[in-house]
């Protein structure tokens, strides 16, 4: 395991390229990476959860996504993969040594993010006002239980922004040292990676 | 070396892929393209994100390896339980 830093980069409107890295790096820190693959490992026992309840409840999934608001699953998507191009633009800039350019970037990751919950509170009580609660069959029963799982670890990763954004205020992150910002980070692509799977899987498949 | 913009590049198609998505949950369409569709983007932007915005390539193998296997497994799980949901049904049925 290479735990080097990255080298300070020139520009932080890019991705950083593998020959800009020591090869085999580990983005981050070991620790963020076990907590990480626990997560996955967690929501791919929930999406089996998920198919063995559509083979069975055919019907249920096929009417299922015609009740919903896409659009707030839409709004979902965007802010998240929106949140999450300021966390690398807020990496690539501490990475320059920019650090106010880097907070800003973490604000503004934390903002959209905080946009989710937001977002989530408006559709559940649109859902509720629809008759769409817990209670209103199996598939809602499966899109209340993944995605309300999926908000409380993108609270996780919240609180995780909160920190390296006073720790970055703080002067604590250089381009030497930026593991804790970058881990952060690494937890937060990880959220996006999981809703990109469980917003066709209410929203859009039948 | 460093691309300038490219960052930009990968977030608007995400944002595309994801509008697309919006336009097909609106047709109500089902049944196997649908489903072939889905585990493609599902794929596709998974890998989008774990390769830009996780900066995957070049990084540690295992992880790297590992993040790939989720976004190929779970698209994989699509299909098979679209094509497979009777065989998945009996599996699973108790008693």
């Amino acid at each position: 395991m290479n735990l080097a830093p990255a080298p300070a980069l020139a520009d932080a409107s890019a991705f950083a390229t593998a020959a800009e890295f020591p090869s085999g790096r580990v983005p981050g820190n070991p620790g963020i990476w076990v907590g990480i693959f626990c997560v996955l490992v967690e929501f791919l026992l929930l999406f089996c959860v998920y198919f063995v309840a559509k083979a069975h409840y055919r019907v249920a999934f096929l009417t299922g996504p015609d009740k919903l608001a896409t659009i707030a699953g839409v709004a979902i998507t965007v802010l998240l993969l929106t949140s999450g191009y300021c966390m690398v633009k807020a990496v690539a800039a501490i990475r320059r040594d920019a650090r106010r350019a880097t907070a800003l970037w973490v604000l503004l990751a934390m903002v959209l993010g905080l946009g989710y919950p937001l977002v989530k509170f408006f559709e559940i009580r649109w859902n509720v006002a629809h008759g769409i609660d817990g209670q209103a069959g199996i598939f809602y029963t499966a899109y209340y239980y993944l995605t309300l799982n999926h908000l409380v670890h993108v609270s996780w990763g919240l609180l995780g922004l909160a920190w390296v954004g006073v720790r970055t205020l703080l002067g604590v992150y250089s381009p030497k040292d930026y593991g804790g910002l970058e881990a952060a980070a690494m937890y937060w692509h990880t959220t996006d990676v999981i809703w990109l799977v469980i917003f066709p899987f209410f929203y859009v498949l039948r | 070396m460093l691309r300038t913009g490219h960052a930009e590049r990968v977030w608007l198609l995400l944002v595309v892929l994801t509008l697309g998505s919006a336009w097909l949950a609106e047709t109500g369409r089902s049944g196997w393209p649908l489903a072939m569709v889905v585990a493609a983007l599902i794929a596709a932007k998974g890998r989008m994100v774990i390769d830009h915005y996780m900066e995957m390539t070049g990084a540690n193998t295992r992880i790297r390896r590992l993040l790939h296997l989720f976004v190929t497994v779970v698209p994989l799980m699509v299909l098979l339980s679209h094509g497979w949901s009777d065989v998945l049904r009996r599996l699973t049925t108790i008693g």
